[in-house]
């Protein structure tokens, strides 16, 4: 009876005028939602499975690069024919290397961290009942599972899935033949089908992000009052629109070599003796098509995380962020720098030295951008009241991950000394660092500090310490190794015939380890999750107005807590508040925070 | 027993920061996108040309510049559309969007017979890269045209099946949603079709 009550409240105050409702069925509330929440909700939990798939994955082929001559006949009984002896095959090592990189850039750090949190906290930041488009953005979702489903099943056909690599490149990947590559056959098929369903995904997504920031802002949220959040998602989303159809024009045509015999990337091919017929093309057009995006990839995974992270360290030090406007700007920057510096991934494809220089200068230009944000992130903390929950300590995590990968980002952008570093172990070490593990702990941070508002519950804490211990320690322990493998080249199933790289089995051995153990620490979170959504503690309501329970669990200035604790459709009961001042009003005016829908106090002068 | 919101509902008043319904912001972006797109393709095409060795040049078939006179005078016909549905000549309007449906049609068909022309001087799909840019840019230009064909064919057979009640025909009058999707559809094909004659010039100028 409580909830007809609130309902009906809810009724009055929304739409005191007749407009008919539409009554949400299961399907609709959890299936075909076009809700923003949920949309969250959906993509965050398919990203945890693909988290896990992905995971798994390097877990699998660490145990190949950690102990080359052992077997281990348990592999035999769930991978059947790919592990032979209980030893992996090759063929299914690269394909779960291809796969592994597949799976946590796009469908974990892109759709799972951007798909999330700017479902999630684009309306609610902004003061929008929702998206733009609300179906639009269900198709997001909707296409995002469906490349999801193609990848997977990948797993499951005959020749196995794609094994040419994450970046895909011809003409490894350009003929179908499957005498060449066994994940060249229809394993490819599917991953360009399954990519190209995730471009769809996430250009629907994008531009309906965009669409809500410009246009769909409450009253007197200017856009130097917008969190830095909406900000990173903001940029995120315009580096995407721009970025990912330069890949899919790539998909295509590398497509239209494979199944219609055209020679957009092949030129003089010889298989077994034969000459086949394709002339005239050049693989290294798909590699500037690939990295146009595959560059500015990168920041589409960093720069959600570093708003998140931004707005988690200056809620959890109780402290304004410091640089606002710097952030802003700096963010702006790396997004212009983004498109102009994808020629970095192929100093070695004989590129014009001169040329070189050029994409050296600007990749060295984007350390500018990074460094001022580093500096504003400490700024933050600096002599701040720091809760040290686990959000606060992933946002560290995340901070010190970025410091360590941006480093040795600035050895390899040098064109001369990336030509003795490309495709070792130090890239994969930079890389890793500086996007991967460094964007999971944005997410992470993200995650814990907005589960509240997903649920209404809160996660384990001293289960979230633990998780943060475990991956920071272990994250460093695997990837800080890496850097001295010297010469060590990457993506290689064994390195038993050259006995230059023995020195280096023990390191193989104990990063291989730290994996295993860094990968339970991660189910640690997944448990702590899925435990947390039933049986988590509960928000507990401060005030309750109109019979809607409101509360503000971490002490935010910004607008996702004005809204009510349940989580409605159109977000708040009655009007949207309107803004008054800046996202960060911390510690000023003798107050721990104010919040942005309070109206200034007369005389009281707004930070802008 | 909950409640959701009807779209109108949650796009009620919001353009006041840039003065344009937010759906047609989106489809503005997603144009940019399109463009991108199409961007990437097209200087795909120029640094193969710059690989003058094995560039075959040869002459572009006539037809493509009928064709593109038929989007020209889809992208007249369905502005005209929308000027009469605003006016509520609903005559005119089922009219002129049957005539864009037609110069649509008529386009496809031209660009077919561009691809048979091109067959039959020997360049075919595989024969050399110059060829086959046009094949794979006319083709991805036509799975645009033909979704927006498809949309407009809801449009026309709606506006169709209300010629005989004016009660349906006032009701689409009144319905801002529906002007709306109208206007998109219309910035829709507006695109496409300056997305061809891009192309067409973009032909013109590279092969002689």
């Amino acid at each position: 009876m409580e909830t007809a009550t609130a309902h009906a409240t809810h009724h009055e105050h929304v739409h005191g005028h007749e407009e008919h409702h539409h009554e949400e069925t299961f399907l609709t509330k959890y299936i075909f939602s076009q809700d923003h929440k949920m949309i969250s909700k959906q993509f965050l939990i398919t990203g945890i499975f693909w988290g896990i798939v992905g995971g798994l994955l390097s877990v699998l082929f660490r145990l190949q690069l950690g102990w080359p001559n052992e077997t281990f006949p348990f592999l035999e009984s769930f991978l059947g024919k790919w592990a032979e002896g209980g030893k992996i095959s090759q063929e299914f090592y690269y394909a779960m290397v291809t796969m592994h990189g597949t799976i946590l850039v796009f469908f974990v750090l892109t759709g799972g961290l951007s798909g999330t949190f700017a479902n999630l906290l684009i309306p609610y930041q902004v003061g929008a009942r929702d998206m733009a488009s609300p179906f639009i953005n269900m198709l997001s979702y909707w296409f995002f599972l469906a490349a999801g489903v193609v990848m997977f099943f990948s797993f499951f056909i005959q020749t196995g899935p794609a094994s040419g690599g994450w970046t895909a490149y011809p003409p490894l990947n350009g003929l179908r033949d499957t005498a060449v590559n066994l994940g060249s056959g229809l394993g490819f098929d599917l991953w360009i089908l399954g990519m190209s369903l995730f471009i769809v995904s996430a250009l629907l997504g994008g531009l309906n992000y965009i669409a809500t920031v410009l246009n769909m802002r409450t009253k007197g949220m200017n856009m130097f009052r917008l969190p830095l959040t909406i900000w990173a998602l903001l940029f995120t989303a315009v580096i995407g629109v721009l970025s990912f159809p330069a890949l899919l024009a790539g998909c295509v045509l590398l497509e239209f070599d494979r199944l219609l015999d055209t020679s957009f990337y092949l030129n003089n091919i010889i298989i077994n003796g034969n000459l086949l017929g394709y002339k005239g093309g050049s693989p290294i057009l798909f590699q500037h098509l690939f990295w146009f995006l595959g560059h500015p990839e990168v920041y589409i995974i960093i720069l959600p995380a570093m708003g998140l992270v931004s707005e988690v360290l200056s809620t959890q030090s109780r402290k304004p962020i410091f640089g606002y406007k710097a952030m802003v700007f700096s963010i702006l920057a790396i997004l212009v720098l983004s498109f102009i510096v994808w020629a970095h991934h192929m100093f070695v494809t004989g590129l014009n030295p001169n040329l070189g220089a050029v994409f050296t200068l600007f990749t060295l230009l984007i350390a500018i951008p990074s460094a001022i944000k580093v500096f504003n992130w400490i700024g933050t903390i600096w002599k701040g009241k720091v809760r040290l929950s686990s959000p606060a300590l992933f946002a560290i995590g995340f901070v010190s991950m970025f410091i360590t990968g941006g480093l040795t980002g600035i050895i390899l952008g040098n064109s001369a000394i990336d030509i003795q570093l490309h495709d070792t172990m130090f890239v994969v070490a930079h890389f890793h660092i500086v996007m991967g593990v460094s964007a999971f702990f944005g997410m992470f941070a993200g995650v814990y500090h907005w589960f509240p508002r997903l649920y209404g519950k809160y996660m384990n804490e001293t289960l979230g310490q633990i998780h943060f211990y475990i991956t920071l320690i272990g994250a460093y322990a695997i990837f800080f190794p890496m850097h001295f493998m010297t010469g060590l080249p990457r993506r290689y199933y064994t390195y038993a015939n050259f006995e230059t790289f023995n020195n280096f089995n023990f390191l193989a051995e104990f990063i291989s380890i730290a994996a295993i153990i860094v990968f339970i620490g991660q189910l640690v979170f997944v448990v702590n999750f899925f435990y947390s959504i039933f049986k988590g503690r509960k928000v507990v309501a401060e005030k309750t107005v109109d019979g809607y329970d409101y509360a503000n669990p971490w002490g935010t200035t910004t607008m996702e807590w004005s809204a009510p604790i349940e989580r409605l459709h159109g977000n708040w009961p009655g009007d949207i508040p309107a803004v008054h001042r800046w996202p960060y009003d911390y510690s000023v005016n003798g107050r721990e925070y104010i919040p942005q829908t309070e109206a200034l106090k007369p005389g009281e002068v707004p930070h802008e | 027993m909950n409640v959701t919101l009807t779209e109108e509902e949650i796009l009620k008043e919001k353009t006041e920061y840039t003065g344009v319904h937010p759906q047609k912001f989106a489809l503005w972006i997603a144009m940019a996108s399109m463009s991108m797109f199409f961007a990437a393709l097209t200087s795909a095409l120029l640094v193969k040309k710059g690989d003058y060795r094995s560039w075959e040049n040869f002459k572009l078939p006539g037809v493509f510049f009928f064709s593109t006179l038929a989007v020209i005078g889809v992208s007249i016909c369905i502005h005209s559309a929308l000027i009469s549905y605003r006016k509520s000549k609903f005559t005119q309007f089922r009219w002129l969007m049957f005539f864009s449906f037609l110069l649509g049609c008529l386009f496809l068909a031209l660009q077919l017979q561009g691809w048979h022309v091109l067959q039959q001087g020997g360049m075919t799909l595989t024969e050399n890269l110059s060829g086959s840019f046009i094949y794979l840019l006319t083709s991805v230009h036509g799975v645009h045209i033909i979704v927006g064909l498809l949309v407009m064919l809801v449009f026309l057979i709606n506006a169709i099946r209300n010629r005989k009640d004016p009660i349906y025909e006032l009701r689409d009058i009144i319905n801002p949603k529906r002007q709306l999707n109208l206007e998109l559809l219309v910035s829709y094909w507006h695109y496409v079709d300056a997305v061809w004659v891009y192309l067409y010039v973009f032909f013109y100028l590279n092969y002689q």
